[in-house]
């Protein structure tokens, strides 16, 4: 299930894990400033999945001075998976705070509202760009 | 009441229980993670094949997942080995639009009569007070296996739920009890 938990990320590395039934996707790009999330997040221990990409985040944020997009595309997420989450975006915050251009693209299945309520009330916290659209019919 | 499951006339009956009473979904025994996310996906996908909207099954998936997930934490906290340390699930349909998730297990009788407390408390709010509540625990410091749990996800629970949450306690030998959350979606 959890290939590769606990590990810290180098200097440079890249991040691509298949999402599972209860992790989603996630890819990192450190010479594209990228990482993607896709899927549904509902461990039941976080750090399965969640250690590997606030390393990853930490290690480019101190690693680099170039901007950081993340896409996000999360149908579910569990209330660990939320929490996980804003420690995240606190690091992002952080980052914004000393000037670093970063940005959060959350798109969500226009069939479920849930999604984009979810993305809602993360942005309500935080000052960053942070945009909120639909996808799908 | 159902008889004893030595004839396979009581299984016919049984099915006349569920079918009364809408059960979609139920579940009694040791529950692990898989069967956790297994007996979710389906329900999930059940749900939405109904509805045009994915909204409703969103909402049971959280709901009973924040709870089933609370079981397991709850249980591996205590050191519960079976038969305390299992679940019993139910989601059915209430018949007007609406799904009642139901999870239940063994706690310890001090744990049950704080989490009624808990569970009484979060009924009596409204939506703004829970999502105020909610916002403010997601800040809180975790505290890892934490015996009673039910910190954030019971709220969740709450906020996902159209009507008050509803609790019981059965209390059992040995200082402990049957705890039973039903939440309407």
């Amino acid at each position: 299930m959890t290939q590769s938990s606990g590990q810290t990320s180098t200097q440079g590395s890249n991040l691509d894990l298949p999402a599972t039934q209860a992790t989603p996707a996630v890819q990192a790009d450190w010479n594209a400033g990228f990482l993607l999330m896709a899927g549904e997040s509902y461990p039941e221990n976080t750090y399965e999945i969640f250690d590997d990409i606030i390393s990853w985040v930490e290690a480019y944020l101190t690693g680099t001075d170039r901007p950081l997009h993340m896409e996000l595309r999360l149908n579910y997420l569990n209330t660990s998976s939320i929490r996980a989450m804003i420690d995240i975006f606190d690091r992002l915050q952080n980052a914004a705070d000393a000037g670093r251009e970063l940005s959060v693209n959350w798109l969500y299945d226009s069939r479920n509202p849930r999604s984009a309520e979810l993305g809602e009330e993360f942005k309500e916290d935080y000052d960053f760009d942070f945009v909120i659209s639909a996808v799908g019919d | 009441m159902v008889p004893s499951l030595t004839t396979h006339r009581s299984l016919a009956s049984l099915r006349d229980f569920f079918s009364t009473e809408r059960i979609l979904i139920c579940f009694n025994g040791p529950i692990s993670r898989t069967l956790i996310s297994e007996i979710g996906a389906a329900l999930k996908e059940h749900i939405e094949s109904t509805r045009d909207c994915m909204t409703a099954a969103m909402d049971v998936f959280s709901v009973y997942i924040e709870m089933s997930q609370n079981i397991r934490h709850y249980s591996a906290a205590r050191g519960y080995v079976e038969p305390e340390a299992t679940a019993t699930v139910v989601i059915a349909e209430s018949g007007d639009g609406h799904y009642f998730v139901f999870a239940g297990n063994v706690v310890e009788l001090e744990d049950g009569k704080a989490l009624l407390e808990r569970v009484e408390h979060l009924a009596s709010l409204d939506k703004p007070q829970l999502k105020a509540l909610y916002k403010e625990q997601l800040r809180q410091p975790r505290v890892e296996g934490a015996a009673t749990g039910a910190g954030l996800g019971l709220i969740e629970v709450a906020r996902k739920s159209s009507a008050p949450l509803q609790c019981s306690l059965d209390v059992l030998a040995a200082g402990r009890a049957f705890f039973t959350l039903r939440a309407t979606i």
